[in-house]
């Protein structure tokens, strides 16, 4: 539900990143996300049809941490491209696939 | 859409915090007109909320110090409306001020001073009283045995009062100001300086002095004095309320003891003033303040100010530094920039996250493209220029964030100025700057886009292709042992095989340590066949080498059976991926928390023989640095974990003993608490270890390396000294909370009087942090 998911997204220290160049790589996320903490992990989002990378999940280990995050690398630069960044209720395995 | 107006008591008290917080912000009426109506509310609503409005305008004292004059002149004006608010308003500041003191809260106890000192310019406060309790400050100069940090606070404390009062003080009392300041002189004069030369930024003092915070702020107040107390920054609300502030009777200030020292109490570090503009660098226009002027450190304190107040939020904060008050008649960018910096470059750690810096910098110059990105380019150019004496993590943070600021500029940058460094040593710290703010370059972009972007000359500072290589595929591999097997390994990797057929495959290959007489405790061969092999069909994407771990976490965990094992695995990895600095750190990284390697192993891989070519390379001391802070949160997990068990138990106790009910089945047993304890114990006991053989370690190799130098009639302090000696600083600085808990142990056993001085000086100045 609704209610739930807001709930969910309140505790979550995972974070999707989007608007990213299709040559954009997990080492690159990784650098950029280090500088605001220790990263759990780095899911690669595939496009459903064309298989080619265009969004990333960064998982951190605290929440405080994805929170640096959202404060100081969304809407900053990787690729010469303006990267967003948005809280996500929690990387489940299978949605690299495809978010939502 | 107009609100019913409400009178409900609670919405009577929000609209009084926000009427009270918001005064002096942008307004379409005048500051003074503003102050003079809220006085008036104030008083109205005094007889009902008098405890909410003395909580409220308290806590401005503390959250909002920049505002200081404009809540005195608030104070000042409802106590010459109700004189007996004021008494109480005094009085409730000077029990909080002693609360600040007892309970080391020393950012708001100084806050708290500053306004009782400006509360006497309000006529509030009577000038004698106030002149007692600075007096009664500085008179903890006198203590005995307490650590110099304490007496410091204090006189720092009283000096950066003085802007606000010091013209009332020498026009009222000027003996009693003039006694004030011959005793802060002997004191400053007499003050051990130990800290000064580790906590620098620069080594050199040209073109700048690196001064020691207490001096210069005394250097800024003897300036201020020989002005007559006149400063220029400050503005001051009340004057234009002389008339009715001058009938306002006055309260003192009762005599206060100073809550005596003890021993958990933490007192500020002390720092050094960063500089690196002077009135020269700046564009014609506004001039900047000198380095001794009043007016340089109250800026400076209100913009760090600005920055405390919105760094979680880098566009609101680049905003409210852009409309700094007064901005028109300062070279503000190049102010800005200075402090930006100083917070950066902060020793032993910075307050802030270094990324908050960049993100910052980055909005600074999206909103202001005219003016930022100059200040900012001639700012790059002079800390480069004077890299010969920085300080080695300033190198660092200076590095990671210039990579940071170019990711963000498409990397373009004056590269051809920076020519001439290509004739320089290896070890210059120019050379290593570049190399190292290239590497982080290169995890951010791809090495290509460099050797494009970069002239020729500089091409030696390129990082090479992070390509691994695997020398059982390379020319003459033929003749290596192992190939066969890898081959064989590789293949059946590809074929998806179990960690148990992987182990078969590698079991007889020969151990080449077997002539010795004991048996070996490892296979050297066989690591290397399986983690290159390994690795190497892994070398895609960090996912792949992540997963390539978890799949054959059994085969490593067989394999790092003994220190040199562990060892032995980090030499295959780094044989492997030598160009892949990112790959290692996280390698390591990775197995360092699924507990292949053990912590101990990683520092002395780091100090071993074979990586002496690499020892001056930041990646080394990157992996250094996040093998303490594993181990670190490593034991602070077991102690969270030991005291939340401890917790359970004691109130499933008490549960028990109220109602006799014991179904909770997640209540630890004494014994499951006592497993805790010994985790928790052997934790701390680890940590311990590994900070005793990495100082161990650096002091073996750098008293090597004097011997050596000595006989061979060389000048020791050369650059390997200091990038070496600047490593030991940084392992001290960056976790120095931890590091102070061994100091006694420290000094016992390993920073001894017999080691040489030039060591055991940056163990000194690391104590003289804390005493």
């Amino acid at each position: 539900s609704r209610a739930e998911q807001e709930k969910l997204l309140k505790l979550s220290s995972t974070l999707y990143i989007g608007n990213l160049s299709f040559y954009t790589t997990e080492e690159q996320i990784y650098e950029l996300f280090s500088r605001c903490g220790d990263v759990k992990r780095v899911v690669m989002g595939l496009d459903r049809f064309k298989k080619n990378p265009m969004w990333f999940f960064v998982l951190y280990y605290s929440r405080k941490d994805a929170e640096n995050a959202m404060r100081y690398v969304n809407g900053t630069r990787l690729d010469d491209r303006i990267i967003r960044t948005d809280w996500d209720a929690g990387f489940i395995e299978g949605r690299q696939f495809g978010r939502g | 859409k107009r609100r019913r107006v409400r009178s409900e008591p609670r919405d009577i008290e929000d609209r009084l915090e926000s009427l009270i917080t918001r005064v002096g912000e942008k307004s379409t009426s005048s500051l003074e007109s503003n102050l003079e109506g809220l006085a008036g509310v104030l008083e109205a609503d005094l007889p009902s909320y008098r405890s909410k409005i003395l909580r409220i305008l308290s806590d401005c004292v503390t959250r909002m110090p920049e505002k200081t004059t404009i809540y005195t002149t608030l104070v000042g004006l409802l106590n010459a409306r109700n004189y007996n608010f004021g008494g109480e308003f005094v009085e409730l500041l000077v029990k909080n001020f002693k609360e600040y003191l007892k309970n080391c809260q020393f950012d708001e106890a100084r806050s708290t001073l500053r306004f009782l000192a400006d509360l006497v310019n309000c006529n509030v406060i009577s000038i004698g009283s106030l002149m007692n309790l600075i007096e009664s400050m500085v008179e903890v100069t006198q203590e005995d045995s307490i650590p110099q940090v304490r007496s410091d606070w204090f006189v720092y404390a009283v000096l950066s009062c003085l802007p606000w009062v010091g013209r009332e003080l020498y026009e009222k009392k000027d003996i009693e100001l003039d006694g004030l300041m011959r005793k802060i002189e002997t004191y400053v004069s007499k003050r051990q300086k130990v800290h000064h030369s580790a906590l620098r930024v620069w080594q050199s003092d040209i073109p700048h002095p690196q001064e020691e915070y207490l001096d210069c702020l005394w250097a800024q107040i003897v300036k201020l004095q020989g002005d007559k107390w006149i400063e220029r920054h400050i503005i001051r609300p009340y004057l234009a309320f002389d008339g009715v502030l001058c009938e306002a009777l006055q309260h003192n200030i009762p005599q206060l003891t100073i809550p005596p020292h003890h021993d958990e109490c933490t007192y500020p570090f002390p720092f050094v003033v960063f500089r690196f503009f002077d009135y020269t660098d700046c564009p014609e226009g506004p001039i900047l303040p000198g380095a001794h002027s009043i007016e340089r450190f109250l800026i400076e304190e209100h913009l760090h100010r600005i920055i405390d107040q919105n760094y979680e939020d880098r566009k609101a904060c680049a905003g409210a530094l852009l409309s700094f008050p007064g901005k028109h008649k300062l070279p503000i960018e190049y102010m800005i920039t200075e402090v930006i910096f100083s917070q950066l470059f902060t020793l032993p750690v910075p307050k802030y996250l270094e990324i908050f810096h960049g993100s910052l910098i980055l909005e600074l110059c999206r909103v202001q493209p005219s003016t930022m990105p100059q200040a900012l380019a001639q700012a790059v150019e002079m800390l480069y220029d004077r890299l010969d004496t920085m300080n080695v993590d300033c190198i660092d943070r200076f590095a990671s964030w210039f990579a940071y600021h170019l990711n963000n500029f498409q990397f373009r940058w004056s590269w051809d100025d920076w020519k001439p460094a290509a004739n320089l040593d290896p070890l210059h710290p120019k050379t290593k700057f570049m190399q190292n703010a290239l590497q982080k370059c290169l995890r951010l972009s791809y090495q290509q886009r460099l050797v494009e972007l970069l002239p020729e000359e500089l091409s030696h500072v390129i990082p090479k292709l992070p390509t691994p290589y695997y020398k059982y595929s390379s020319e003459g591999a033929g003749s290596l042992p192992g190939t066969m097997v890898a081959h064989q390994l590789a293949s059946a990797i590809k074929e998806k095989c179990t960690p148990e057929e992987a182990l078969l495959l590698i079991k007889d290959l020969p151990n080449p340590l077997h002539d010795d007489d004991v048996e070996p405790t490892h296979n050297p061969l066989k690591i290397e066949v399986f983690v290159q092999t390994l690795l190497n069909l892994a070398s895609k994407s960090f996912s792949h080498c992540f997963a390539a771990i978890a799949k054959f976490h059994y085969v490593f965990r067989m394999l790092a059976s003994s220190e040199e094992a562990q060892i032995c695995i980090l030499r295959s990895m780094f044989e492997l991926w030598k160009n892949h600095q990112q790959m290692m750190c996280v390698f390591i990284d990775k197995l360092l928390k699924t507990q292949i390697l053990e912590c101990s192993a990683v520092a002395n891989w780091v100090f071993s023989k074979e990586m002496a070519p690499e020892f001056t390379k930041g990646y080394v001391w990157e992996i250094l640095h996040l093998t303490i802070k594993k181990m670190i949160r490593h034991v602070e997990k077991m102690q969270t974990e030991l005291s939340e068990a401890r917790v359970r138990l004691q109130k499933a106790e008490e549960d028990d003993e109220d109602s006799g009910d014991d179904s909770d089945k997640d209540i630890p047993t004494e014994e499951m608490i006592e497993r805790k304890e010994e985790r928790y114990d052997t934790a701390q006991s680890d940590l311990k270890n590994l900070f005793l053989i990495i100082f161990q370690r650096f002091i073996m190799i750098l008293t090597e390396h004097i011997a050596q130098c000595e006989a061979e009639g060389k000048n020791f302090k050369n650059f390997w000294f200091k990038w070496t000696t600047g490593r030991l600083l940084s392992v001290f600085f960056q976790h120095h909370e931890q590091v102070f808990k061994y100091i006694g142990t420290l000094e016992s056993l390993l920073f001894t009087s017999d080691i040489d001085q030039n060591i055991l000086s940056i163990f000194q100045q690391f104590c003289a942090l804390k005493s």
